[in-house]
Formats: C-alpha cells, sequence, structure tokens
C-alpha cells in the first residue's frame, strides 16, 4: 500500500465514521432511553433515502432540502410510534419484544417502499455526484465531505440539546434513574417519547447524508442494520460519544482493510469487534457505568 | 408502652385545621394483580415533626411512601396534604402540593455533578432567585453538597450520595418529606450522620416520614414512631416510648421479627 493509499483510506475512513456516528447515535438513544432494541432505524434511514430522492426527483431540488419536511415528520412519527407502540410493551420483557415489534415495522416499512415506487435501485444525480476536491493529494468525493459536514452538524446539535438544554437534562436524568427523575417532576413518558422522536429525527437527517452517495433499494436497511448494532454494543449501549468513537474507528478500520481484503471482506470488521467486545467486554468499550446498570 | 392505639383507625371527618401536613386514611393498595399490600393503613404526619415507620420485611413500609409521592394509585382510601385532597395524583402533582419522596438505595443521576444533580431538584422552578436561595439553603444544611458541588455525583461516597439526594428533594421547599431507608448500605458512623441530617430537615420546619429497617436507630431519631405489619399500622405512639416497651422490642426491634408477628396475627 502506498502512502497516497493510505493516507486516502484513512481520509475516506475519518468521513464514513463521521456518518456511521449519526446513524448509529439514534439507535443508542433508544436503548438508552427505553432500553429499546430498534430493528427498524436503518428502515427509516433507507425511507429517508427515498424521501430525498423522490423530493428531488419531483421538485428538482437539492435533496438536503427534503429535510425541512422529513425532520419534523420523522420526529412526530417517533413520538407517535413511541406512545403508541413501545409503551404497550411490558417493562419487564420491553427489550426482547421491542426487537421483535421493531423488525414488523422495519418488515413494514421495506414492504411499503417497495409497494410505492418499486424494487428497481435508485440513485440520485446531482450537478456535483461527480466532483471531487483534492486534499493533500488524496481525492475526496464532494458528496462524501456534505454528508460528513451533516453528520458532523447534527451530533454537535444533539450535543449540545442533550448537555445543555432543559429538555437534556430531563432526558439525561430519565436515563440515569427514571424513578427519581419521575419524583423531581420530570414527566418521563413525554420525556422519552420526544427522546424517540429525537432519535428518528437523527435517521432523517442520516438516511438524507446517504442517499447523496449510495445506490437505494427497498432491502437495503438489512445491510446497515448489523453493522449500526455492532457499532452501538462496541461503543456502550446507550452512549451517544460511546458509539460515535466506536464508529470513528470502524469506519476507518473498514476503509484501511478495503484496499487489502475488498469491499465484503472490509465489513467483517463489525462482526469481529462485535465478538470481541462480547468476549472481552460486554458492557462495552466506551459506555461506562450506564450500559453496566443494564 | 402506654397507650397503645389501634389500627386502623376510624377515618377522621374533613382533615383541615388537624394541624397534619400529610394524612393517609384508610389505604388499601398493591400491585397489579397481586394481593393487597396496604390494607386499610392510617398514617398522620404533623408539622416539624420526624415519624418513624417501622416493621418486618415485607409489611408494606416502602409502598407506604409510593402511594404517598403519587408512584403507586391506591385502589381506595385518601390522601391529604395540608388538609387539601390529593388522591390518585400522580408524582409531578405530588411534588407541586409539597411532597418530596427520596427513594432507596442511591438514586442520585450517577453520570451528573452535584450541582446538575441538585439543580435538577428544582426542575419545576422557574424562578431563578429563588432557585438561588434554595441552592444556598441546602448547602448550608448540607456543607458536603458545597464541597462536592463541581464533582460527579456517582463518584461520591453512599453517605455523601444519599445528602445529595436529600439536597435535591429540599430544592422544591417540600413541606413533608419521604425518606426511604436512608440508612441503607452505609457503615454506622455515615448512618449517625445521615440522621443527623434528618433531624435537621426538621429542625428547619420539614415534616419527615421515614421508612427504616434500622427499627431502634430510627425510633431514637423520630418523634413518633409507628409499628406496620401486614399492612396496617397496628401501634403509634411517641418513638420513645415504644423504644423502651420490652414486648415491642422482641418483636419487631429484635433480630426475628417476622415469624413472631406472623403468629400473633394468626
Amino acid at each position: 500500500m502506498t502512502g497516497t493509499l493510505l493516507f486516502q483510506s484513512l481520509v475516506l475512513g475519518v468521513l464514513l465514521g463521521g456518518l456511521y456516528a449519526l446513524l448509529a447515535a439514534g439507535l443508542t438513544l433508544y436503548f438508552g432511553v427505553m432500553r429499546v432494541v430498534m430493528i427498524a432505524h436503518s428502515a427509516f434511514l433507507i425511507l429517508a433515502a427515498y424521501l430525498a430522492w423522490f423530493f428531488h426527483q419531483q421538485t428538482g431540488m437539492d435533496p438536503m432540502l427534503s429535510l425541512v419536511i422529513t425532520v419534523p415528520l420523522f420526529f412526530a412519527v417517533g413520538v407517535g410510534m413511541q406512545r403508541l407502540l413501545i409503551t404497550r410493551l411490558r417493562p419487564a420483557t420491553i427489550t426482547m419484544m421491542s426487537v421483535l415489534l421493531t423488525f414488523a415495522v422495519a418488515l413494514f416499512i421495506e414492504g411499503m417502499i417497495g409497494f410505492v415506487w418499486g424494487g428497481t435501485q435508485r440513485r440520485i444525480q446531482l450537478p456535483y455526484s461527480g466532483d471531487s476536491v483534492s486534499f493533500f493529494g488524496a481525492q475526496i468525493a464532494v458528496v462524501k465531505l456534505i454528508a460528513f459536514g451533516l453528520a458532523a452538524l447534527s451530533l454537535a446539535g444533539l450535543y449540545l440539546l442533550l448537555k445543555h438544554s432543559r429538555f437534556g437534562q430531563a432526558l439525561r436524568a430519565t436515563i440515569q434513574h427514571r424513578e427519581a427523575a419521575q419524583l423531581i417532576g420530570i414527566h418521563t413518558n413525554r420525556v422519552a417519547g420526544f427522546g424517540f422522536g429525537i432519535g428518528l429525527a437523527t435517521a432523517a437527517v442520516g438516511g438524507t447524508a446517504l442517499s447523496l452517495d449510495a445506490t437505494i433499494y427497498p432491502s437495503l436497511h438489512w445491510h446497515w442494520i448489523g453493522p449500526l448494532m455492532a457499532i452501538i454494543v462496541v461503543g456502550g449501549l446507550g452512549s451517544i460519544p460511546g458509539a460515535a468513537i466506536a464508529a470513528m474507528i470502524l469506519g476507518i478500520g473498514q476503509s484501511l482493510l478495503q484496499v487489502p481484503l475488498g469491499t465484503t471482506w472490509a465489513q467483517t470488521i463489525f462482526y469481529v469487534a462485535l465478538f470481541a467486545t462480547l468476549m472481552l467486554r460486554p458492557q462495552g468499550f466506551f459506555g461506562g457505568r450506564l450500559a453496566q446498570r443494564f | 408502652m402506654s397507650e397503645p392505639i389501634p389500627a386502623p383507625q376510624a377515618p377522621s371527618g374533613p382533615a383541615h385545621s388537624t394541624g397534619n401536613l400529610l394524612e393517609l386514611n384508610d389505604i388499601q393498595a398493591g400491585y397489579g394483580r397481586a394481593a393487597m399490600v396496604l390494607r386499610g393503613l392510617t398514617i398522620k404526619v404533623p408539622a416539624a415533626t420526624v415519624v418513624c415507620l417501622v416493621g418486618p420485611n415485607g409489611a408494606g413500609k416502602s409502598t407506604v411512601l409510593k402511594v404517598a409521592s403519587g408512584l403507586l394509585r391506591p385502589r381506595s382510601g385518601e390522601i391529604l396534604v395540608g388538609g387539601r385532597d390529593v388522591t390518585g395524583q400522580g408524582p409531578q402533582e405530588m411534588l407541586s402540593s409539597g411532597l418530596a419522596h427520596v427513594l432507596q438505595g442511591h438514586s442520585v443521576f450517577r453520570e451528573m455533578t452535584v450541582a446538575e444533580n441538585v439543580l435538577l431538584g428544582a426542575y419545576t422552578l422557574r424562578d431563578k432567585a429563588k432557585v438561588a436561595e434554595r441552592v444556598a439553603f441546602v448547602q448550608h444544611l448540607f456543607p458536603i453538597v458545597g464541597e462536592r458541588w463541581k464533582q460527579l455525583a456517582g463518584l461520591l461516597s453512599g453517605g455523601q450520595q444519599k445528602q445529595v439526594e436529600f439536597a435535591r428533594s429540599l430544592m422544591v421547599s417540600p413541606q413533608v418529606v419521604l425518606l426511604d431507608e436512608p440508612s441503607m448500605g452505609l457503615d454506622p458512623k455515615t448512618t449517625a450522620t445521615v440522621f443527623e441530617q434528618v433531624v435537621r430537615m426538621r429542625d428547619a420546619g420539614v415534616a419527615v416520614l421515614l421508612v427504616e429497617q434500622n427499627a431502634r436507630r430510627a425510633l431514637e431519631t423520630a418523634d413518633i414512631g409507628c409499628v406496620l405489619d401486614l399492612g396496617r399500622v397496628h401501634i403509634t405512639g411517641p418513638a420513645r416510648e415504644l423504644l423502651d416497651d420490652p414486648q415491642l422490642s422482641e418483636l419487631y426491634l429484635g433480630g426475628r421479627p417476622a415469624e413472631s408477628a406472623l403468629r400473633k396475627e394468626g
């Protein structure tokens, strides 16, 4: 591997890792707030990607403008899904049962995408789709930079919201001790609903970022859910910073392995990391006590 | 024991003007479809008084506090706070009526600083001047809270965490504080400190309803003692008198309360 190729892979790995971090943030948030394993998260990502593509098809405008519609829409769907479906599950078995429930939701979304837009592969063609910029000798596609920028902005926003807003404090209190949060006057069910909505809103942004640089088809979400689950387990279930660090490391690892192993085998890094985590440190590498409580 | 008052007492009339900050009258409560835990329980907590609930495991002590703070809705009976009927309200409403509940075990938000924990206690308060005033008050009452202000709450010792929980619960100026086994898992020296803090809360004008496994220690601190068994209050009286009663000591403050109590009931 030449120095330039290595550097190119490294830069692409960072960009990929940033996107993974956004895609996994919602997934780890659901688990942190409600102990819900949300198999349908990647199906919502693909749905957002389809909506971005459809928006571009219909209006001819930049697919990123679809965020104005999809982010509030996904937030509302998330709140509704938590209120109407997730709260029906018994708290004692919520983690296991949520796998089944959200598996069904994922199948439903996949079916609906196929029903509405057909099974054909789709790809957004933009004036800047083929453009790239040179960065110290590495060629970086503009769409990848944009996707990374979207991810970085959303994660920074999520961080500020959780760390510094009144709602964020209430959400973190609910995650850390639900009963104590109720007793200081926090409406934990409402907060959990908004938390779920925010998780799904990140799927809207992630899906749109993904749509800029991917060929999409209805069953694509099965390809994504495995790596995303691996990322949140490695990062420590429920920990957003943990997921971000794990996403970055695995993204860079995948990108570097693509050169000697090819894309298919490079993908196995997620599963190797998953098995290694479960064997050596089941609570995850970066999650800390939050994950241990479970 | 001078005058054991048999329970359940007859429900009293309109509760205003009785001087009790908290009254639970003839409460029946339980979890799901399981059998009732509380079966006609009546307890009254006067102002600036520590009332202590003692009794064997499974008598329903923690359940009393959950009913009082709205975490568990009673099947029947009434709850009065300052003479106002608040039966069936949730924890948020109970908090605004002046009840604060400190849970059993550790319930600080471990991944937050002491400051964040205490300020979250004022989650329902919007008045910044009032919050600042309460912060000064709880820091004065529990000096450790001020000393560890910027540290992560999860890194404090058990006794220090308990004081952070006390401080958090006092941020809304509650009239009544419900304390569930505050000495649980603490060494004897720390337990002594925690009980001193309970007395300081009372001296600051707060009524305390205390549940304790460590019955003897709790009755030494309390003004009024209630012996709870099988979901009812069996005896209510001045704490000192309950402590001095040899029969009670044998039954509830000794080492084998549960079987003897059951035999007595049967």
